[in-house]
C-alpha cells in the first residue's frame, strides 16, 4: 500500500493496526495499567499513597528495568545473556568497596565501572560472534567468571555507598519527584534516540535473519559485539543503581537479575527468537514483576509466595500472547 | 565442524564419529584432572577418595540425566534448581524422619517431580510457550511454593532429618567399598544408554532435536515425546533432591541452586549440542566428573572460592572453544 493511503486512514484504524501488530506489547501495557490502577486505588484507600511509597516502587524497579534494557539488546539479536546477574554483582561490589564520598570519586568510579561492564559484555560478544559459540554457553561461563571477580572484590557483604550517590539516584528531586522517575525518562529518551541509529537497525536485522542481514551488508559481527557490550554496560549501570538503592555491597546480590531480566524482556513481548520487540515492553515487564510484590502485600498474601506469582504471570502472559497471535492467524 | 577443518586442510575425511571422539576426549580430560589431583596431594588417587569425588559428581550426573534428554530435543530445563529443592524438603517434611513413611513419600516425591515436568511439557507443547520461559516460570512457581509452604524454611517440619533408610542407602557402601550411590548412578547410566541407543523412543528424541518438522512428518508423535522428556527431567530433579537430602541429612534453602548451571555445563562439556540432536548421556557423565574434579583440584591448590569460580568459568570457555564452536556460515 502507498504511504498516502496510510495517511488517510482514520486514527482508530491505525491504532487497531498497531495493536494487532504489537499484540504482546499492548498486552503487557494493559496488565501494567491494570496493576497501577489497583495499586493507586488500594494505596490511596488505605492512606499509604505517599511520595515515599511511590519513590520506593520506582527505586525497586530501576535496577531490574535497566538490566532488562541491556538484555533486550541481546535478545533482539536472537541471543541471551546469562552473565547479567554477575556483572550487576561485580558493579555493586566495586562501588561498595572503592567509591568514596567525593564528587570526583563518584564520577571516576561510576565511569570505570561502566567501562568494565561494557568490556565484560564485549568479551561475551566477541566469543559469540567471532568464537561462534552459542550465546547461552558463553554467558553461562562468563557468569561464573564475573561472579568470582565480584567475590574477589568483596568477599564479605559490606562496604558503603556515598550518601550523595544515593540521594542523586534514589532520592527525590524538589522533595516530591522521585529521582528514579527522571532517570526513567532519560532512559526512555535514550532508547527512542537509539532506535533511530544504524546500530539498532542492525540488531533487529541480525535477529530477524542473520543470513540476509549479512547478505545486505549489515556488519553482523560488530552488531553482535555491540549488543553484548550494551548488555554489559546496562548491567553495570543496574549494579550502580542497585548500590544507590541498597546503600551497601554484596557480591551475590545481583544473581537474581539474570533470570528476572529475561522474565521482564519476555513479559514485555520481546521475542526470544530475536528481531521483534522493544525496550518499551521490557520496561513494562520490569514494572509488572516489581509491582506484583507490592500487590501481594496489599492482598495480604504471604510475601514468600512472590516468586510463585511472578512465575505464574510469566507463563500466563506468554501463553496469552501465543493465543492472541493464533487468533490473529499469525504464528509466534 | 571438525570434519570441515580436516577437509579444508586437504585430508580425506576420517570416519571417526565426532561424538565418540568428544566423549573419549572428555573422559581423558577427567582422568588427567584426577592425575593432577594426585600429583598435588598423594592421597587423592586412593580408591576411597576417588569414590567420594564420584559420589559428589553423581549429584550433577542425576540432574544432568534429565537435562541431557531435554537438551537433545533442543529444549532446556531451567526449573531444575527448585524442583531439586522441592524434592528434598518434601521428603524430609512428609517423612518426618520415619523409614516407614519414606516408603510412600519417596514415590510421591518422584511423582511430584514427574508432575512438574509434565506441566512443563504440556505448557511447551499445548500453550506454545518457549521452553526457556516455561521452565523459568516453573522454577519461580516451585520456589514460591517451597518458600510459602515452609514459611521460608522456618517450619519445624522443613527442618526434619532425612529418614535413616534414605541416608543409609545414599551414604552406604557395598562390600569392596563401592558406594551404593554410584551403583544407582550406574543404573541410571545403563537405563539412559538403553533408552537413547537401543529404543525407538531414544531415536525419536534425536530425530526431534535434529529437525522437529521432519520428525513429525516421519510419523513421530513429537508432542508426546516432548512431554515425556520434560516429565522425565522433572522426575530426575526430584530424585536428585532426595539423594542430596540423604547425603546431607537435612534439606537446606537453595540446595538446588548450583545444579542449574552445573547440569547444563556437564551436558555441554560432555559434547552434547545445545541445539539438540547430537550427544549422549555417556558424555554428560564425563562432564559431571570433570566439573567435580576441577572444583576439588582448585580447592586442593587452596584457591579461594572467588578464584575457583573464575577458573571454573574459564575452563568451560576453553572446552567450548575446543569443540563447542558452530561451523562458519557462508
Amino acid at each position: 500500500m502507498s504511504a498516502l493511503a496510510l495517511e488517510r486512514e482514520p486514527l482508530g484504524e491505525r491504532l487497531r493496526r498497531y495493536a494487532l501488530r504489537n499484540a504482546s506489547l499492548v498486552l503487557s501495557y494493559l496488565v501494567l495499567v491494570a496493576m497501577v490502577i489497583y495499586y493507586v486505588a488500594y494505596a490511596a484507600g488505605h492512606g499509604q499513597l505517599s511520595v515515599f511509597s511511590v519513590t520506593s516502587v520506582f527505586n525497586n524497579t530501576m535496577p531490574l528495568l535497566i538490566a532488562a534494557m541491556g538484555q533486550t539488546c541481546v535478545v533482539l539479536t536472537g541471543g541471551i545473556d546469562l552473565s547479567v546477574g554477575s556483572i550487576v554483582s561485580l558493579s555493586n561490589s566495586l562501588a561498595a568497596v572503592y567509591m568514596q564520598d567525593s564528587l570526583r570519586s563518584v564520577v571516576e568510579w561510576s565511569a570505570l565501572i561502566l567501562i568494565i561492564g561494557s568490556l565484560a559484555g564485549a568479551t561475551n560478544g566477541l566469543l559469540v560472534a567471532v568464537g561462534r559459540i552459542q550465546p547461552i554457553l558463553v554467558t553461562l561461563a562468563s557468569l561464573s567468571v564475573w561472579a568470582g571477580a565480584a567475590l574477589f572484590v568483596l568477599p564479605q557483604p559490606g562496604g558503603t555507598i556515598p550518601a550523595g550517590f544515593t540521594a542523586l539516584l534514589a532520592g527525590n528531586a524538589w522533595g516530591i519527584v522521585p529521582a528514579s522517575s527522571i532517570a526513567l525518562l532519560l532512559l526512555i529518551v535514550f532508547w527512542m534516540a537509539f532506535r533511530r541509529t544504524g546500530l539498532a537497525v542492525a540488531l533487529y536485522a541480525v535477529g530477524n535473519d542473520e543470513r540476509s542481514a549479512r547478505a545486505n551488508g549489515v556488519p553482523v559481527v560488530w552488531a553482535k559485539i555491540a549488543a553484548y557490550a550494551l548488555s554489559g554496560f546496562f548491567a553495570a549501570l543496574a549494579g550502580l543503581y542497585l548500590s544507590a538503592v541498597t546503600t551497601s555491597g554484596d557480591a551475590t546480590t545481583g544473581a537474581i537479575y539474570t533470570l528476572t531480566s529475561i522474565a521482564a524482556v519476555v513479559l514485555g513481548g520481546v521475542s526470544l527468537f530475536g528481531g521483534r520487540g522493544s525496550a518499551a515492553g521490557s520496561m513494562a515487564g520490569a514494572f509488572v514483576l516489581t509491582l506484583i510484590v507490592n500487590l501481594l502485600f496489599f492482598a495480604n498474601i504471604n510475601p514468600l509466595l512472590q516468586e510463585f506469582f511472578q512465575g505464574l504471570v510469566l507463563i500466563l502472559a506468554m501463553a496469552a500472547s501465543v493465543v492472541v497471535n493464533l487468533l490473529l492467524g499469525r504464528s509466534s | 565442524m571438525a570434519d570441515q577443518t580436516q577437509v579444508a586442510a586437504g585430508h580425506p575425511p576420517r570416519f571417526v564419529d565426532p561424538l565418540r571422539r568428544s566423549i573419549a576426549l572428555t573422559f581423558g580430560a577427567a582422568a588427567l584432572l584426577f592425575v593432577i589431583g594426585g600429583m598435588i596431594q598423594p592421597g587423592f588417587l586412593r580408591p576411597a577418595n576417588i569414590f567420594s569425588v564420584l559420589v559428589v559428581a553423581s549429584f550433577i550426573g542425576f540432574v544432568a540425566a534429565g537435562q541431557t534428554l531435554v537438551i537433545l530435543t533442543a529444549g532446556i530445563d531451567l526449573s531444575v534448581a527448585w524442583v531439586i529443592n522441592a524434592g528434598g524438603v518434601m521428603l524430609t517434611s512428609l517423612a518426618a524422619g520415619s523409614d516407614l513413611n519414606a516408603l510412600w513419600v519417596v514415590p510421591v516425591t518422584l511423582c511430584m517431580g514427574l508432575a512438574v515436568g509434565l506441566t512443563n511439557g504440556l505448557g511447551i507443547v499445548f500453550l506454545g510457550v518457549p521452553p526457556v520461559v516455561m521452565t523459568l516460570g516453573m522454577n519461580g512457581i516451585m520456589q514460591g511454593l517451597v518458600l510459602g509452604l515452609t514459611n521460608g524454611f522456618t517450619n519445624t517440619s522443613a527442618k526434619a532429618y532425612a529418614p535413616k533408610a534414605v541416608s543409609q542407602i545414599v551414604n552406604g557402601t557395598l562390600p569392596g567399598g563401592i558406594p551404593i550411590d554410584l551403583v544407582l548412578w550406574a543404573l541410571v547410566a545403563v537405563a539412559l544408554w538403553v533408552m537413547l541407543s537401543r529404543m525407538a523412543f531414544g531415536r525419536w528424541i534425536y530425530a526431534l532435536g535434529n529437525n522437529p518438522v521432519a520428525a513429525y512428518l516421519a510419523g513421530g508423535s513429537t508432542r508426546r515425546i516432548t512431554v515425556a522428556v520434560y516429565a522425565l527431567a522433572g522426575a530426575f530433579s526430584a530424585f536428585t533432591g532426595i539423594i542430596l537430602v540423604g547425603y546431607a541429612g537435612q534439606a537446606t534453602l537453595g540446595a538446588g541452586d548450583p545444579y542449574l548451571f552445573a547440569s547444563i555445563a556437564a551436558v555441554v562439556i560432555g559434547g552434547t549440542s545445545i541445539l539438540g540432536g547430537r550427544g549422549h548421556y555417556l558424555g554428560t557423565i564425563a562432564g559431571a566428573i570433570i566439573l567435580t574434579v576441577l572444583t576439588d583440584v582448585l580447592t586442593l591448590l587452596s584457591i579461594p572460592e572467588a578464584g575457583r569460580s573464575v577458573l571454573y568459568g574459564l575452563a568451560i570457555l576453553a572446552a567450548l572453544l575446543i569443540y563447542g564452536r558452530q561451523p562458519e556460515e557462508v
